[in-house]
């Protein structure tokens, strides 16, 4: 034991006077104050405060075209390891990949993977579906709102996984979507959310890297779920619960272990991190560690809905399914079949559960969603 | 004390005033510089280092492409009084028939010429429409190009979200690569689509040419300097106007193809596609002052501005917004300094 | 249908500021490119000054720095009679960079005390009809049109032009900056960099959608609050791709514009104005 720890303290000894790791980020927005690149930023920072032997850079507001050129610069910089964070960077980072074969890179939401690439992701189904009870069991019209960005099969996944969760509480609810095309704009999601309200929705969930959805359904006091980054002060009297990322903890654990030498340029090809809340890489909350808001307990608790055949409070449901799917061995899954599509297409069988390939790349759209759809398979 | 036209600017003047003008830029910049921590003199060389380096270069060199077309473009369309606020909307349209071109028709060594044709022929057709709303119901053309713009945008989103999107894209906002054939070629290691290049320079020479060694031209610059004289003249005002227009939005048009087929090999998401090349290239066009051929020494000059600005992006971790002040600084020094030059002061009333 | 109509006011709002203080400038002659830059930094201004002192002073603040804008501007326009569509893109580009660079701090804060819209939209409303009196009623307003149109003839009637100019920008600025405060002190309320979102432009067009006149400004500001509300209203309603909706304010602009057939803009805008020319 002893000779272990000497070893250990040696070891650090050693680490400690190598020059640090360089670590060196490419964003694709601007920080901005509540979306994906402000996040992975926090991600940044706080992997940054955590690691001592750690120094990071980045660059905002990279287009997909110059991404290459930026990449070049952070290899002449001595970046060792490049984290890319947009699929729009893929061809960009697996050409960096070939000219730079003793670097390392991460590239978020990425598919495509070699000995120095590997791909991570942490994501919200799971968070949705238990934001979608709620929302069934607090919308008294049986409409939920969803203010979305763009039709790519991660805004789909997590739409279907609300809907899923809506309907799961109130069958007969109905999750209007209205489709903004853009990441970021606040007016567009300001007029999308009172064109929603003024269709009788009475619950918001939403993708759009501001918290004007927030502010704009607590005006007519409507409630809302946050999404991103902890918006719970943005309206404390409504917003209910939200989705919250934690890109530090991959960030981390990514890191280390290229410090340790777990990863190396060479052994990344099958390196994929899809990480859900069972890694605490993603949380269900109004804020952190608030799951759900205080105020709106009583009002989950009055809530009932049916699970097999036994009727259960919605709260109750709630923070079950949300310790089983932080536990090491979730047993649930949102997207466990038999699940139909709005049309009645059976999209996962009976008896398994959605697989990585075909959450990834979730085109059809759930029961109960009703909107505009593009790219909806036949 | 007041400011008035002076008939006859020295040359010595006129270089100092610019000297003037730059150096308090300069000095405005430093500041800004300064109050975010960044020692001046080394910010300034980051702005520069582009110009020192080959890699920079090549980055000036890709900007400079597409502000070379749609400038040279523009720079005409402007002298005749069209003024065509939509390039970003024609380049989109470029793009647009670029993709058609490359994804759906049969691919041959034909594709490439096929594609600068019709991403052409739909960037000028994008802005015949304005043209034609002009002359036909005589809407302004600033508006209507600048809404034009907006349409452009949702036709591409609607595409690659929709009836285009790729079968290989997991569900993103991308079109399938182009095949083989229709991927423009680069120099070398770099992301300069040299083609585009040949086609940008020759596009500048070429109205330059035509405007002020034809007969066409002739009516151009009639009608852009004097209206009613080239009615006199009996010169068909629309014709010509909407030719001018025609030429330009063919030209943003090429730009876009040349960006969708030498950098991306794909089309995507419009602000993917252009990052504002219509909208600088309008600046790029107003220095040139109504010589198309002056666009070879603007084009590249902003080019350097957006890439500068970038290389300080990436040295500081400066926010992106830096590019815009930077250029905005430059810019109002550049026109003050013109400006200036062309005026003396008088100490009386 | 009550829905869309408020909705039509309440972001028409922001536009019809914005486009009133661009108009009046180009009344006088001047273009004023720099919309779209102002309007980011008064909301900036608006927002810091908010969370320090009240939404009042905000309000004063967004207003003070778009009159500085709008002055700024006519420095080159005016006196140095530089090319005011290149000095009116520079402004834009370095309003919004400066807003960007000085505002990362107050990202992510909410407003405790947002202003009301419904009385802003009044007092934008009141202001159109103020500025139509102003200019077709009152002895200025003759002023500042005749610059705009003749400013050889108005200079030779004693008429400062330059004086007039520089007026019609700051006050113009000044509309602009509260169109600026109205969205981070009363639409939004919160700061984000980049948050006007390109409304400057759509103003300026605006401005010639309602051939430089005030009270059709208003139609025309309201038109697109509608239209912009409609297009999220009406998505998904019927089998039309939501794309399809999301282009529809911008060509029936087009179509408005070409069913209003010409208008004329002031003779002399874009003009720098030299005595003896």
């Amino acid at each position: 034991m002893r000779r272990l720890l000497v070893l250990l303290a040696l070891l650090l000894g050693l680490s400690l006077a190598q020059e640090k790791l360089k670590a060196c980020f490419l964003y694709v927005g601007p920080v901005g104050d509540a979306g994906w690149t402000y996040a992975h930023d926090v991600g940044r920072k706080k992997a940054e405060a955590a690691l001592p032997w750690l120094e990071t850079r980045y660059v905002e507001s990279v287009p997909e075209a110059q991404a290459p050129s930026v990449i070049d610069r952070f290899v002449r910089e001595g970046c060792r390891v490049i984290f890319a964070t947009s699929f729009g960077y893929m061809e960009a980072v697996l050409e960096a990949a070939r000219k730079y074969p003793d670097v390392i890179f991460a590239h978020a939401t990425g598919i495509k993977r070699a000995p120095n690439v590997a791909t991570y992701m942490a994501d919200f189904y799971q968070v949705y579906y238990l934001n979608g009870l709620a929302a069934g069991a607090l919308s008294k019209t049986g409409k939920v709102g969803y203010v979305a960005a763009f039709p790519i099969p991660e805004v789909k996944r997590h739409i279907n996984a609300f809907a899923l969760g809506v309907r799961a509480v109130n069958p007969k609810a109905q999750v209007l979507v209205r489709w903004i095309n853009a990441w970021y704009d606040p007016a567009k999601a300001r007029e999308a959310t009172e064109a929603l309200l003024s269709q009788g929705a009475d619950v918001f969930a939403f993708t759009e890297d501001t918290p004007t959805v927030v502010q704009t359904a607590a005006r007519k006091g409507a409630y809302s779920f946050g999404h991103y980054t902890p918006m719970l002060k943005f309206a404390p009297d409504r917003v209910v619960s939200g989705q919250i990322i934690r890109w530090e903890v991959i960030y981390m654990d990514f890191l280390k272990k290229v410090r340790e030498g777990v990863y190396t340029p060479k052994n990344l090809q099958n390196v994929d991190y899809f990480w859900l809340l069972q890694h605490k890489a993603v949380e269900m909350g109004a804020d952190y560690g608030v799951p759900i808001n205080p105020k709106h307990v009583p009002l989950l608790q009055k809530a009932r809905m049916r699970v097999g055949d036994k009727e259960v409070p919605v709260y109750d449901r709630i923070m079950a399914l949300l310790k089983d799917m932080s536990s090491p061995n979730p047993t649930f899954d949102p997207f466990a079949g038999p699940i139909r599509d709005r049309k009645g297409v059976v999209r996962i069988p009976a008896g398994r559960k959605a697989s990585l390939q075909e959450l990834l790349t979730m085109e059809w759209a759930a029961p109960g969603v009703v909107g505009d759809w593009p790219g909806e398979p036949r | 004390m007041r400011l008035e036209l002076d008939p006859a600017p020295s040359l010595g003047k006129t270089l100092l005033t610019y000297l003037a003008f730059l150096l308090l830029t300069l000095l405005l910049l430093g500041g800004l510089f300064a109050l975010y921590g960044v020692p001046p003199l080394r910010a300034y060389g980051v702005l520069l280092s582009p110009l020192a380096d080959p890699l920079g270069l090549a980055e000036i060199a890709r900007r400079t492409i597409p502000l070379l077309l749609i400038g040279a473009g523009l720079t005409l369309a402007f002298r005749v009084g069209f003024f065509n606020i939509g390039a970003e909307g024609q380049l989109l349209l470029g793009a647009v028939g670029a993709a058609y071109a490359a994804l759906f028709l049969p691919a041959g060594p034909w594709t490439l010429p096929l594609m600068f044709l019709l991403g052409g022929a739909l960037g000028g057709l994008w802005a015949g429409v304005a043209a034609w709303l002009r002359v036909r119901f005589g809407a302004n053309e600033i508006l209507t190009t600048l809404m034009q713009n907006y349409l452009a945008y949702y036709l591409v989103v609607y595409l690659v979200a929709g009836p285009w999107k790729g079968q290989f894209v997991f569900g993103f906002l991308y079109t399938d690569r182009f095949p083989e054939v229709a991927r423009l070629p680069r120099l070398g290691d770099t992301l300069v689509h040299w083609p585009t290049l040949l086609l940008g320079v020759g596009a500048a020479l070429g109205l330059q040419l035509l405007l002020f060694r034809t007969p066409l031209g002739f009516s151009w610059r009639v009608l852009g300097e004097n209206p009613s004289a080239a009615r006199y003249l009996g010169l068909k005002e629309g014709r010509f106007l909407a030719l001018a227009a025609l030429a330009s939005g063919a030209l943003s048009g090429l730009a876009g193809v040349g960006e969708v087929a030498g950098i991306h090999q794909r089309l995507l998401e419009p602000a993917q596609i252009s990052l504002g090349y219509g909208f600088t290239a309008i600046l790029a066009a107003w220095l040139a002052r109504g010589r198309p051929g002056l666009v070879l020494l603007t084009a590249p000059l902003l080019g350097l501005i957006l890439v500068g600005g970038d290389a300080l992006k990436l040295a500081y971790s400066m926010p992106f917004r830096v590019v815009d002040v930077v250029a905005g600084l430059l810019l109002l020094g550049l026109v003050g300094a013109e400006a200036l030059a062309r005026h003396r002061l008088v100490w009386r009333r | 249908m009550e829905e869309a109509l408020l909705r039509a006011v309440l972001f028409g709002t922001p536009l019809l500021l914005a486009a009133l203080g661009a108009l009046l400038a180009e009344r006088s002659g001047v273009v004023n490119l720099g919309v779209e830059g102002i309007m980011a930094l008064s909301a900036l201004a608006a927002f810091a000054v908010a969370l320090d002192a009240s939404p009042y002073w905000g309000l004063l603040a967004g207003v003070g720095v778009g009159v500085l804008g709008g002055l700024f501007l006519g420095v080159f326009a005016v006196t140095l009679r530089a090319n005011p569509f290149v000095a009116g893109l520079a402004v834009a580009a370095m309003g919004l960079g400066a807003s960007g660079l000085l505002g990362k701090r107050y990202e992510g804060m909410p407003l405790d005390t947002p202003l009301p819209e419904g009385p802003l939209a009044l007092v934008a409303f009141l202001l159109a009809l103020l500025l139509h009196y102003f200019l077709y009623g009152s002895r200025l307003g003759l002023y500042l049109r005749s610059v705009g149109e003749n400013p050889k003839a108005a200079d030779l009637f004693g008429v400062s032009v330059e004086g007039v100019r520089y007026r019609a920008l700051a006050l113009g600025g000044g509309l602009i900056g509260l169109a600026g405060a109205y969205l981070s002190l009363a639409y939004r309320p919160s700061w984000t960099d980049g948050m006007t979102a390109g409304l400057g432009w759509v103003a300026i067009a605006l401005v010639i959608l309602a051939a430089w006149e005030p009270l059709r400004v208003v139609l025309g500001a309201y038109l697109f609050g509608l239209l912009f509300f409609l297009q999220f209203r009406l998505q998904g309603s019927v089998p039309i791709p939501s794309e399809a909706f999301a282009a529809m304010p911008y060509l029936l602009v087009i179509l408005v514009l070409a069913l209003s057939g010409r208008s004329r803009a002031p003779k002399a805008l874009g003009q720098p104005f030299e005595r003896g020319r």
